[in-house]
């Protein structure tokens, strides 16, 4: 009998410039660090064999786009001479517009990859500007139009509650990109996170995002379009077209298990979470936060990712707490909150974005 | 023989901050009682709370021994609670005593509190020896203190000692006034057992202790001891003094300061104020003064986490080992479950009782706002007692309301005049008298509800006169009042532990602060919630609380689950401090909340 599958994920920590609102791992290194850095990258594919097949590859970041031809070949490789990967793999790259170029296209076509990941956050140009991106309205466009030509797989994420964003604003980039052929749409809520420069920016008055409640009452005006044009949203920030889901997401919300790659990865193999160390020196030297799950934090995480998307969770599976019994089950299922059908537990979507005091209270 | 000429027994009166409990250790130092070494400061205030607090809770004897002229002498100090709250026990301890030492800060003066308590030991017939401290405070003015407590008290303090207790400044004239100023106590240790209990406290060993002061006869172990008030005997397993820790001895005599241990189980059996005298040779007639000590302050505890109800009863009946004036019945709210209405002296005693709930005995525990007394009499003749808001009948049902009311007295630099009469207005205080005491001090009266002293009247003194006002109150019995219960409907659901009694006239104004402050302190529910303020069925004041819009974990950072898991969890251990009324959550500190309102915010 084969092995269950499993999922790899490559964290590409490098960025061209970082973004205003970007509190994640990623840094800009000269062309030697990069080199180093990939060294050491493939060195621990190579280590970290197993012999399980890989049904998704996934080359996050960071700003995986700012790998060369060649480097970008390396990691591959890497993964395909250490890894038993199908044939019909998924396999996304994330990319920023303006480091997408026909070449680049090419070589990832010739790869194996399949689907692309491309952050164009707005196609409002003075938005763009604020938060720091380097591509403009055009570059966007025509971007995500020349991966079109290469790619049927597109997905592009959208940023929500800018300044002076629109309900229309967001609508029209949705459509805009739905005509080019995109079939995934990831749309992320603006967050400020301390000591970014967005959170100065605030602080100073100099970028005014909009309030909870615009946030809240555009995205769920861009829902209700992305719905009609026939979209899903399938998870609490994921849209796609029937078939055009992200089978690598979806492996994280079934707790499929993944090795993760890279400065920060995280793993989830033979039912134990570790992350590689998030700065360079720890991470070159090998060290690990390793995590031993206990039953009940398995349930915890069963009910927490179950219900931020549309596969809901197999009560079933549950083991250590008979989760019908919390104080909130009935309440919530009352009031329309939870859909149950049959063994299967489900969040009412329209309550996705308050699910962390939902789910918090079903809690074991 | 016993020399009764050797013997001093006195006590310390002083405003809270004056340094009673410093002096009191440079004394302990100054006669060698407690080896340098030994000693913690403010050895007295034994426990960590009172420590802390830098206020004398519970009373702690302890003999000194002191040389002068060539002979030794026994000076017997009783360290006294400084408090309102606890009047009745200074008064016991005054009543044990033939002098006190009135210590007065140099820079402050006399307080409210220390002229509540001088005229306490006035009235017990103590000679009074008044003693300056914080001489070495740069704000020090000493003769114009002097000349405040001829003016105030009527005492000599032309030659009283000036002292700092903090750096031992003058401290040997302090024992030489005792000495010298103090009377030696009287009495006939050859007549029939006369003391008084002035204290109590419980040990795990010996059972409840009656710390006491004998007046006539003597006491040693295996007497049969009576107590006058309840008529019970006991046999003495133990008598001994305190220097500071208790030390056994063969007898106490006509004079003394000392304890009784008798393996007595309950502490409610060693009365405060209570006679002892001996079962085979009783004295006809009790000591006067005795009181039962009935608490003011009402409140509900209860447990944040439910499950810990039997933790809470355990908890209370050990405090009430050691405190006899805690009172506490079970009570069940439909907001908080299952918990205890407790009654207490005052709100300071209601304070320390909570904190040592909390730290001593670890617990979590929700407090309802402090409540009086009321006497409610129905309309079918019937009179309750109520000391819980969600216990009063409806107002149909009510012919009359009585409430506790009290004799306030302020004092004060005369520039707060004005805004203390504001707030004592606002607090239907009715004003009785006012006298410049000198031309920076004034002395207020009023009468006033006690319910509205309790509800913010010493932090709203506090910051209308930059804490320069102090005051005091006494009991001045009962008066009828026009009071309403106002209720809260949280969507729409009556929240039992949040109604209060409130006058008729600031039931609006009230009803809107409190459904105010409620919106700001419960946060958005999945759904939006109306508050509610009602009269009956008489909606008056509403706010709603808005939907909760935002509370997510949007992005999935490349797998990182565990993030996202401790995230929930550590939510989930958040509202553990809620508490759900119907479909709502409301955080612990909202019961509380009603108490903070402030008039004048």
């Amino acid at each position: 009998m084969q092995e269950k599958p499993i999922s790899i994920y490559v964290h590409i920590p490098f960025c061209e410039k970082k973004c205003a609102y970007c509190a994640f791992n990623s840094f800009c290194a000269s062309e030697k660090q990069k080199e180093e850095c990939l060294d050491f990258l493939c060195k621990e594919i190579a280590s970290r064999k197993v012999a399980r097949p890989v049904a998704t590859i996934y080359v996050g970041g960071g700003t995986p786009s700012v790998l060369t031809e060649e480097q970008i070949e390396r990691v591959a490789n890497a993964i395909y001479d250490n890894f038993d990967v199908y044939e019909d793999a998924e396999f996304t790259i994330e990319a920023n517009p303006n480091s997408i170029t026909e070449n680049l296209l090419k070589k990832w076509k010739s790869l194996r990859v399949n689907r692309l990941s491309i952050g164009v956050q707005t196609l409002n140009e003075r938005s763009l500007k604020q938060i720091g991106r380097l591509h403009d309205r055009k570059t966007a466009l025509e971007k995500v139009k020349l991966a079109r030509k290469f790619f049927a797989n597109v997905s592009c994420d959208l940023i929500i509650g800018l300044e002076g964003q629109t309900e229309k604003d967001l609508c029209r980039d949705a459509k805009t990109l739905l005509e080019l052929g995109v079939k995934h749409i990831s749309c992320y809520l603006l967050e400020v996170y301390e000591n970014t420069p967005l959170a100065r920016m605030i602080a100073n008055g100099k970028f005014l995002p909009l309030d909870e409640e615009q946030t809240i009452s555009a995205f769920n005006k861009l829902a209700t379009f992305l719905q009609d044009e026939g979209m899903t949203r399938y998870e609490i920030s994921n849209f796609a077209f029937d078939g055009w889901e992200s089978r690598h997401n979806l492996n994280y919300w079934a707790r499929g298990e993944y090795l993760g790659f890279g400065l920060s990865a995280h793993s989830f193999l033979n039912g134990k979470r570790f992350q590689n160390a998030e700065t360079l020196e720890k991470y070159s030297n090998g060290e690990v936060v390793e995590e031993n799950l206990s039953a009940k934090e398995e349930d915890e995480e069963r009910v927490m990712l179950g219900l931020r998307c549309n596969l809901g969770v197999d009560l079933s599976t549950i083991q250590t707490y008979d989760i019908t019994q919390n104080a909130y089950f009935d309440e919530y299922l009352s009031q329309g909150i939870l859909q149950r059908k049959g063994d299967r537990l489900f969040l009412n979507p329209l309550f996705w974005h308050v699910s962390n005091t939902i789910i918090s209270n079903l809690l074991p | 023989m016993k020399d009764l000429s050797l013997i001093r027994n006195f006590c310390i009166i002083a405003h809270i901050d004056h340094g009673k409990s410093t002096l009191a250790d440079r004394l302990i130092e100054m006669t060698g009682t407690v080896s340098k070494r030994d000693m913690q400061d403010q050895i007295l205030d034994s426990m960590e709370l009172e420590r802390e607090k830098g206020i004398t809770i519970k009373l702690a004897p302890t003999r000194l021994v002191y040389e002068y002229a060539g002979k030794e002498y026994i000076l017997n100090l009783i360290d006294t609670p400084g408090h309102v709250d606890f009047t009745y026990e200074v008064s016991r301890s005054l009543a044990a005593c033939e002098g006190a030492l009135l210590l007065v800060d140099a820079s402050q003066g006399v307080e409210a509190q220390t002229l509540a308590n001088t005229y306490l030991a006035l009235d017990n017939n103590l000679e009074i020896v008044p003693v300056i401290n914080k001489i070495d405070l740069p704000s020090a003015r000493v003769d114009e203190v002097k000349a405040e407590i001829e003016e105030v008290i009527g005492l000599d303090a032309e030659n009283c000692p000036c002292i700092s207790a903090k750096d031992g400044l003058n401290i040997d004239q302090v024992l030489r006034a005792v000495v010298e100023q103090i009377p030696a106590p009287s009495g006939d240790e050859n007549k029939p057992l006369k003391a008084l209990i002035f204290d109590s406290h419980y040990d795990n060993f010996k059972g409840a202790i009656c710390l006491i002061r004998v007046f006539d006869g003597s006491v040693k172990r295996g007497d049969r001891i009576l107590m006058m008030r309840t008529g019970k005997i006991f046999e003495a397993t133990e008598v001994g003094i305190f220097v500071p820790n208790t030390k056994e001895t063969a007898v106490l005599s006509a004079g003394d300061v000392g304890y009784i241990a008798a393996s007595i189980k309950t502490i409610s059996d060693v009365r405060v104020g209570d006679t002892v005298t001996l079962a085979d040779n009783p004295i006809s007639e009790a000591l006067p003064g005795y009181k039962e000590v009935q608490p003011v302050v009402f409140c509900g505890i209860f447990t944040v986490d439910g499950a810990k109800y039997d933790e809470l009863k355990d908890s209370l009946e050990k405090l009430k080992l050691n405190d006899a004036s805690l009172q506490f019945s079970p009570e069940v709210s439909s907001a908080l479950g299952f918990g205890f209405r407790c009654g207490f002296l005052g709100l300071l005693h209601l304070e320390i009782i909570t904190e040592r709930l909390e730290r001593e005995f670890n617990l979590d525990i929700i407090t309802t706002a402090p409540s009086v007394s009321y006497v409610v009499h129905k309309t079918n003749g019937e009179v309750l007692e109520i000391s819980n808001p969600s216990n009063f009948p409806s107002a149909v049902e009510i012919s009359r309301i009585e409430e506790p009311i009290v004799n306030v007295s302020v004092f004060t630099p005369p520039e707060y005049v004005g805004a203390i009469m504001d707030l004592c207005q606002e607090k239907r205080g009715i004003y009785k008298d006012m006298q410049y005491i000198d031309k920076r001090r004034v002395e207020m009266k009023y009468v006033m509800p006690l319910g509205e002293i309790i509800y913010d009247f010493f932090d709203s003194l506090k910051s209308r006169t930059k804490g320069y006002a102090s005051f005091d109150y006494e009991f001045a019995g009962t008066a009828p009042a026009d009071l309403v219960k106002v209720d809260l409907l949280l969507n729409g659901e009556k929240c039992d532990a949040l109604s209060l009694i409130v006058h008729k006239d600031k039931a609006y104004s009230r009803g809107r602060e409190l459904t105010e402050r409620l919106k700001k302190i419960i946060p958005r529910q999945l759904f939006e919630v109306p508050i509610q303020a009602c009269i009956g069925n008489k909606i008056i004041a509403r706010e709603t609380i808005s939907a909760m819009r935002k509370d997510v974990l949007a992005k999935c950072y490349g797998g990182d689950i565990t993030r996202k898991r401790k995230l929930l969890e550590k939510q989930k251990e958040g509202k553990k401090r809620m508490r759900k009324i119907g479909s709502v959550e409301i955080p612990s500190e909202a019961f509380m909340s009603i108490l903070k309102l402030d008039d004048n915010k």
